[in-house]
């Protein structure tokens, strides 16, 4: 077994846990004592797969992932994009199948948390199990959030309301700043995502460039005009329970 | 399936405008649209800007040329039928 506590992949897990709600130093040192292997993963490598019974739940340290479903001739939605300090597959510790995939979209590095332990941890400290199910009704209102836009949002509107989602995330676990952000994602992830076409993604991108509302090159997009962002897409940040944090 | 095509310049909203309305047996079955040097590798590749019927995909292809473009439409309907 080469599992062993590693202090710095449990240091990004502890800071987006405190970007959800404080945290006590006896749930931050139980949180620093989990058991962990730690894996360097290639770009787009899965990690686990539609239909897995994983016994162990992936946190991610370094690189960016995506959670995804895919259907018959190879198409592909991108249900949710995740960053560091994130673990998108809690709920394999409840549900025990996974009913989407996982995979990394950038080299990545991951630690894998066994099942047993997270159980203990809970059971032993309510307050993160708290913070673990805020956390879960949180990515349930970024879905929501996703569906709103899928559904009622112009191409330009849902790839502006992305911007700032991805931004403001980043931004909570403190990866962005300055209205600069990574965002290593391809056209078509990007248009994987949000069910457009690239074709669509990069009429929008060139628009969006045409009336200086961003820049986007080198994988780092820099927001140039973020209220005009803002408006444009209607964006609430209330689903993304920041409140701990200002906007900007 | 006779397919006919009509030159048009299509309202896209961005530098893509050179267009081909596509009719299949006289109906109106896609509008294919040529992209723009903005898009780089896809340059010069026609769009299924808009499809009617069971040219109506979620998936919106891109092709090489007008020829491959015609024989996917062609295959759309003839799996219709």
């Amino acid at each position: 077994m080469s599992s062993a506590p590693d202090n710095h992949a449990m240091n990004c897990l502890i800071r987006k846990l405190e970007s959800i709600a404080p945290l006590s130093d006896r749930s931050r040192q139980a949180i620093e004592s989990l058991p962990v292997r730690i894996h360097k993963l290639d770009a787009r490598r899965d990690i686990v797969r539609d239909g897995d019974k994983p016994t162990h739940c992936c946190l991610i340290i370094d690189g960016w992932a995506c959670r995804y479903k895919l259907l018959s001739q190879g198409k592909r939605q991108i249900l949710s994009f995740h960053i560091p300090g994130d673990i998108p597959d809690l709920q394999s510790l409840h549900t025990h199948t996974m009913d989407h995939s996982l995979g990394t979209m950038t080299e990545a590095t991951v630690a894998f948390i066994p099942h047993e332990n997270l159980r203990e941890l809970t059971a032993r400290h309510p307050g993160l199990a708290a913070i673990f199910w805020r956390d879960t009704l949180i990515d349930a209102g970024i879905f929501r959030a996703w569906l709103v836009s899928m559904g009622r949002r112009s191409a330009f509107e849902h790839v502006a309301h992305l911007f700032c989602e991805l931004y403001l995330k980043l931004q909570a676990v403190g990866l962005a700043g300055n209205y600069r952000c990574p965002l290593p994602i391809t056209q078509a992830d990007l248009a994987d995502a949000l069910g457009l076409t690239p074709v669509h993604i990069n009429r929008v991108l060139q628009e969006m460039r045409g009336k200086t509302l961003i820049t986007l090159r080198s994988s780092t997009l820099v927001i140039e005009a973020w209220s005009e962002l803002l408006r444009v897409s209607e964006f609430d940040p209330t689903y993304l329970h920041l409140e701990k944090r200002a906007t900007g | 399936m006779i397919l006919r095509l009509q030159p048009v310049q299509v309202a896209t909203g961005s530098y893509d405008v050179d267009g081909q309305l596509v009719f299949a047996d006289g109906f109106l079955a896609a509008v294919l649209v040529k992209l723009s040097g903005y898009h780089e590798d896809m340059a010069g590749m026609w769009f299924l800007e808009a499809g009617f019927g069971w040219v109506d995909t979620p998936n919106r292809p891109t092709f090489t040329d007008l020829d491959t473009a015609q024989a996917w439409i062609v295959q759309q309907l003839a799996d219709a039928a």
